[in-house]
């Protein structure tokens, strides 16, 4: 057949047709921030899906499903009591819910970092094919786990009411407030270290062995007096613990599930705060090497 | 991408010089734009292409392709190879195509032709020069690129929708008829692993072109499939060129070329050798070729 001409479109006058331009110049700071938040919102249906796909796919590839949600956190507790409280003999009272208090956190932390760290060099094929704004993959990834956290209020529900029922108290209904700080620093470090992992795929070994370390200067399996006496100890790793931020987190936590008490509001506050301007810097961090990703994976 | 106000400065005929070894054939193009753009009415810019570019280059920066470590880099650090290498995919590539144009870009493997169909996605941001794109466009570089294996096709066909940022409403009305042009079955629900490579980019194929778009884009991916697949989405891209829909295929395959698009283009190492009738470029493009393989001294059989 013989070349295709062009008629139907002229029936449209041009300027109807949007018009989109690429140039070699690039936005600056604000602007980077700007398009990222755009970005967000105008496809926050895709990182819906983003992070249904992310939960069907966990559930789906184990016999148990999504119980695994609610029997690992219980599990690690039981393996954590087996080997401070029997082996090591430094209990202290109602031991699981005084570790779990932590134990569901730091699994919600480290899980959801794991998922963020390869969510952009995992799409590799994707990015290379289909332009879409890259910042959704990690921001689905760190999303998702909140389905994980919730799920954990499950054994923590049952632990309090078949084990620690005088343990029970009003306060555990600020549990969201230090899980939505948790959740802005999770944001900001899981940013950065998608857009890493694309340029230094060895993110990810690292991330292991930093991320064990860190639960273990955090006070997860014992309390904050514990870290502080090491502090005492050790110049250097007591700045280490005096920036973690996991410090007044998981004290956080402890606070409102296994004392009954409000947590540290200031350290809370200092840590949202923070955490808020490391999201700002990582996103801005994250748009300027977006552009090259389609060259490098 | 920022929308910005319609260029009023380059005229067609700027245009047409501006690509450089454009043949005859683009005059001749230009003139039939100034006419249909004068039908549309006074509104129409006076530039009436759908997609124009202008000095574009590509550079790839070596020491960031190659899969890197922190060991690579600290070694490279050390010995201080910073910026050394980089090199052009593309470089002064200038053209322009109308709405209701197809445009083949044929020319040896490396030569850039993915990379531009790339930038022209927006996929990879131009080096230096710059590109305008008036209106939807489509890619459909690589088939069933965005499917998750573990997803139904179902699922898959709303993921990749959202991935490529059809509306809602749009994919859900579109859905019976990709699954019916996909004819995959009842094998819909299942996760895409079971898929045959067949099925696979059938369903590809069926979102990419399920959105009407103004400008496709189209890799070598009509050479997927089988026979009657091949027909059938053969026939489809020909109902998109129909609507008047700008096209940009890459190809190896001479025929679709001569068959299928009213203009061709040549690129080699980056740069437009030629541009013009389809008929003349094939030729030119085989003589080329034919003349690149007596260069190169053949294996002492």
């Amino acid at each position: 057949m013989g070349p295709v001409l062009p008629f139907a479109a002229m029936q449209r006058p041009l300027a109807e047709f949007p018009v989109a331009r690429s140039t070699a110049t690039r936005p600056g700071p604000i602007g980077l921030l700007g398009s990222a938040a755009r970005d967000v919102w105008t496809r926050r249906r895709l990182i819906r899906y983003l992070v249904r796909a992310d939960l069907k796919k966990k559930g789906n590839d184990t016999l148990f499903g999504n119980v695994w949600w609610i029997l690992d956190p219980l599990l690690q507790m039981s393996v954590y009591v087996v080997l401070v409280s029997i082996i090591f003999q430094r209990s202290q009272p109602d031991y699981g819910l005084f570790i779990f208090a932590a134990i569901l956190p730091w699994k919600w932390f480290s899980s959801a970092i794991g998922d963020a760290i390869s969510s952009v060099s995992g799409q590799d094929r994707l990015i290379k094919q289909v332009q879409f704004p890259k910042i959704v993959l990690p921001v689905a990834a760190i999303l998702a786990g909140i389905a994980q956290f919730a799920f954990g209020m499950i054994p923590l529900a049952a632990l309090l009411v078949i084990l620690y029922p005088d343990r029970i108290s009003p306060t555990l209904a600020l549990i969201p407030v230090v899980a939505f700080v948790q959740l802005i620093f999770m944001l900001a470090l899981g940013v950065f270290v998608s857009a890493l992992n694309v340029f230094f795929r060895d993110v990810g070994n690292v991330s292991r062995h930093v991320l064990r370390l860190w639960f273990y200067l955090s006070p997860g399996l014992y309390g904050a007096d514990v870290i502080n006496g090491v502090a005492q100890s050790h110049r250097y790793l007591a700045a280490l613990i005096k920036i973690n931020p996991f410090y007044p987190i998981l004290n956080g936590y402890r606070s409102v599930i296994y004392e009954g008490t409000a947590p540290d509001w200031q350290g809370l506050g200092v840590v949202l705060l923070v955490s808020v301007g490391l999201l700002v810097a990582s996103v801005w961090f994250f748009k300027r090497v977006e552009p090259t990703f389609a060259k490098v994976l | 991408m920022e929308p910005v106000p319609t260029p009023g400065t380059a005229t067609n005929a700027g245009a047409a010089a501006n690509a450089g070894a454009a043949a005859s054939a683009e005059a001749a193009a230009s003139a039939e734009a100034a006419a249909s753009a004068e039908a549309a009415g006074p509104l129409a810019p006076a530039n009436g292409s759908a997609i124009e570019v202008r000095g574009l280059g590509i550079r790839y920066s070596l020491r960031l392709t190659r899969k890197n470590t922190l060991r690579n880099s600290l070694a490279q650090f050390v010995r201080r190879e910073g910026a050394a290498g980089h090199f052009w995919a593309l470089r002064d590539v200038s053209f322009s195509v109308r709405h209701g144009e197809s445009l083949a870009v044929i020319g040896p493997n490396g030569a850039g032709k993915s990379t531009l169909l790339q930038v022209l996605a927006g996929i990879i941001n131009p080096t230096e020069g710059d590109i305008s794109i008036r209106g939807r466009l489509s890619s459909l570089l690589t088939l069933g690129a965005g499917f998750d294996q573990e997803l139904s096709g179902r699922d898959n066909i709303l993921l990749a929708g959202a991935f490529l940022g059809i509306d809602d409403d749009e994919i859900q009305r579109r859905m019976k008829d990709i699954i019916a042009f996909a004819d995959i079955g009842q094998f819909i629900d299942a996760a895409i692993k079971t898929y045959s490579s067949g099925m696979r980019a059938r369903l590809g194929f069926a979102i990419a072109t399920s959105v009407d778009p103004d400008i496709l884009l189209l890799d070598e991916v009509l050479a997927t499939g089988d026979q009657v697949f091949r027909a059938k989405s053969k026939e489809r891209v020909l109902e998109l060129a129909r609507g008047a829909k700008a096209i940009v295929l890459v190809t190896h395959d001479m025929h679709w070329v001569t068959e299928f698009c009213n203009r061709a283009m040549l690129i080699e190492h980056g740069h437009v050798i030629a541009e013009g009738e389809p008929a003349d470029i094939v030729r030119m493009h085989e003589e080329r070729s034919e003349q690149a393989r007596r260069a190169v001294p053949s294996l002492a059989l």
